[in-house]
């Protein structure tokens, strides 16, 4: 419900619909007043206007006044809804067109709604009731039944009204929503085209000025034909100098290997030779891992991606690190409870597994564990190698994915210092994170990878 | 063996035919991708080394969809500047046998190139392997030496088969990991060495006579005759 409610289209589409609900109810409230309030208010000023008259005779005139001219009132032809009673201090009838108290009408001056039988009929009539001086009592009424039919029919227009308002609006949100989605949606499919390596696809765009949308799209197409050009600049020139670098080392190592081969006559000659061949090949591995890097950072990967178990890639990373781990005398345990799926790279991620255990066994001292472990967080998968190593200092933990940078610790061990660059190339590419914690004492690098 | 080798770099070229001339094999260089098909379509080879970028109007590529579309299987190493992934994939969809990737050490090209020979003469599916006194029967997944029963976890078992199949020949780290733990990168440290030497205390350790070889600067191999 919360996800539902995140998205944009369903906030607009209900924003349309409240705002279109609260007109409407604006609009009923308004209707409401001008005509059921204005003939209540309209009864309400004849009666407080009798009762004042009413009241200003007795006090001028005396009881008789008083008396006259309620039997005048209720004498008057054509105004047989109109009610009157004026009673004694005990409430004994004295005149009017009342027979006697009515039971609606409680002790308390005020106005109140009662139901009287009249003519046969029993009619919803309109009462103020005041008092007099000396303590007399007078009632006067309107009957109200009309007005009642009236708000009836005014309630049931606007319950309908409202209905219908609301399922407008729902449906008028429903569209909005469409209209906006159906736009959006062609922005969303475009872009995960393009994030799965599809780096020619563009948006659609009306030849037209076009709307907001348009605008966008043209934009992002915009900035789309850089990012491609980017990209195959990369990818051309990482081909170039895969050719160019290549070749000319594949020449230097022929040429000392022939010399090898040829077995020069001083054994030191030799040696020298093995050990060029030697620092040819390191060259060379770093050369290749230099260009794998480009190769996982220009996102083309992608489109290898498939469905990969995580813990049968551990499992087999495990399996072949164990032994150099057990060589230093250690013992590497791995924990992998259960198996968890996630779109990715198979062989990226079995690389980035063996180089976090490969720099594990580098530092593991003997009767040491290294843990090897998968698990679920949240929306994540957690891919954590731990060691009881010398691990790494603070202020060096945001330098070690940096190519090239090898830590005061790594400074006599074997390594390209490529090894956790790549990790955390890995860790980028499938929109995750390589995270460096203590692990007191050791290193504990967990991989974190956005679930399937 | 009467090999094939098109490439178009002179130095490259030249250091392979010596060496595989050395070996003992019978060499033809072609130095365009033209030549190279006319030559593999015309003669009889028993492997051809290809480079992928060529001169010459055809590329490697090229080349092995063409033999393969008129039946020819003759079994085709691929040589590339190119170590993408993708590039190695589409080289052996193309057709190709094997991938190697430039620079490359001499023993590691041999070491592939006996391979293909092998597997290209093999007839009959074995069911027995055998070298020397060790025995590996593939149906009961069951190792022997000298009798005496061996014990193997499924991946030590895996490896032996390999050795064992390319038995008296040299086997590179490479192509251990491809073929054995199917991981086709460096890992930067030599763990198939470490998974080596525990093969070897099963195997050789209790008896006289070792089987497993090292190498130097090759790799391994499993021989019955004396190193």
């Amino acid at each position: 419900m919360t996800r539902l409610l995140r998205s944009t289209s369903v906030r607009l589409a209900l924003g349309y619909a409240f705002l279109f609900i609260l007109s409407s109810a604006l609009l009923g409230g308004f209707l409401w007043w001008r005509t059921t309030g204005y003939l209540d208010r309209a009864v309400e000023d004849v009666i407080v206007a009798d009762t004042r008259a009413i009241g200003d005779r007795l006090r001028d005139f005396g009881l008789a006044g008083a008396v006259e001219v309620v039997n005048a009132r209720v004498r008057r032809v054509g105004d047989e809804r109109a009610i009157y009673l004026l009673t004694d201090p005990r409430k004994n009838p004295v005149t009017g067109n009342l027979a006697a108290w009515p039971t609606d009408v409680a002790d308390r001056p005020g106005w109140y709604q009662a139901s009287l039988v009249r003519d046969g009929t029993r009619r919803l009539t309109r009462i103020l009731y005041v008092q007099l001086p000396n303590n007399f009592r007078l009632l006067v009424g309107r009957d109200v039944e009309d007005r009642e039919a009236l708000r009836e029919l005014v309630v049931n227009a606007l319950a309908w009204a409202a209905a219908a308002a609301i399922g407008l609006a729902i449906l008028g949100g429903f569209l909005v929503r469409r209209a906006a989605l159906a736009r959006i949606e062609v922005i969303n499919r475009t872009a995960s085209e393009i994030v799965t390596g599809d780096l020619a696809r563009r948006l659609p765009t009306h030849r037209a000025p076009g709307d907001e949308f348009d605008q966008l799209a043209v934009i992002i197409n915009g900035m789309l034909d850089q990012i491609q050009q980017l990209v195959e600049g990369l990818q051309s020139t990482s081909h170039a100098i895969a050719h160019d670098l290549r070749t000319p080392l594949a020449e230097l190592r022929g040429r000392l290997e022939s010399l090898l081969r040829r077995r020069p006559h001083s054994e030191a000659a030799f040696e020298e030779v093995q050990d060029a061949v030697a620092d040819v090949d390191r060259v060379i591995e770093i050369f290749n891992a230099l260009l794998r890097l480009a190769e996982i950072d220009s996102g083309l990967r992608r489109s290898g991606f498939s469905r990969v178990d995580i813990r049968t890639v551990a499992e087999e990373a495990a399996e072949l690190y164990r032994p150099i781990i057990e060589e230093r005398g250690a013992s590497l345990a791995l924990e992998a409870p259960e198996s968890l799926g996630l779109e990715g790279d198979p062989f990226l991620i079995a690389q980035a597994i063996g180089n976090l255990l490969d720099n594990a066994a580098k530092v593991a001292p003997p009767e040491s564990a290294v843990t090897l472990s998968v698990s679920r967080r949240d929306t994540q998968i957690e891919i954590a190698v731990s060691d009881r190593g010398p691990g790494i200092p603070d202020e060096e933990k945001p330098r070690v994915t940096e190519r090239f940078f090898r830590g005061d610790a790594a400074r006599n061990t074997v390594g390209s210092g490529l090894g956790l660059s790549l990790v955390a190339a890995v860790a980028r590419l499938h929109g995750g994170s390589l995270v460096l914690e203590d692990n007191d004492p050791g290193l504990r690098a967990r991989l974190l990878l956005p679930a399937a | 063996m009467k090999i094939l080798l098109v490439e178009d770099n002179e130095r490259v070229a030249e250091f392979v035919a010596k060496g595989l001339k050395e070996s003992g094999h019978v060499l033809d260089h072609a130095a365009n991708g033209r030549d190279g098909l006319f030559l593999a379509s015309s003669e009889n080879y028993d492997a051809i080394i290809l480079d992928r970028m060529l001169p010459g109007g055809i590329d490697g590529l090229g080349i092995i969809e063409a033999l393969r579309k008129t039946g020819n299987r003759t079994p085709i190493l691929i040589l590339s500047a190119l170590a993408e992934v993708d590039d190695r994939i589409r080289g052996l969809k193309a057709g190709g046998d094997d991938y190697l990737t430039k620079p490359f050490a001499f023993g590691e090209l041999a070491a592939r190139l006996d391979a293909l020979l092998r597997r290209s003469q093999r007839v009959e599916a074995e069911t027995v392997l055998a070298v020397g006194d060790l025995r590996m029967d593939l149906l009961a997944r069951h190792v022997t030496r000298a009798g005496k029963a061996i014990d193997l976890q499924p991946r030590e078992f895996k490896l032996l088969e390999f050795l064992m199949r390319y038995a008296d020949q040299a086997v590179t780290r490479t192509m251990l990991l491809e073929n054995v733990w199917d991981y086709h990168f460096d890992p930067q440290t030599n763990v198939i060495d470490a998974h080596i030497s525990k093969l070897r205390q099963k195997i050789d350790a209790p008896f006289e006579r070792p089987l497993l070889h090292t190498l130097r600067g090759v790799g391994y191999k499993l021989s019955a005759a004396q190193a």
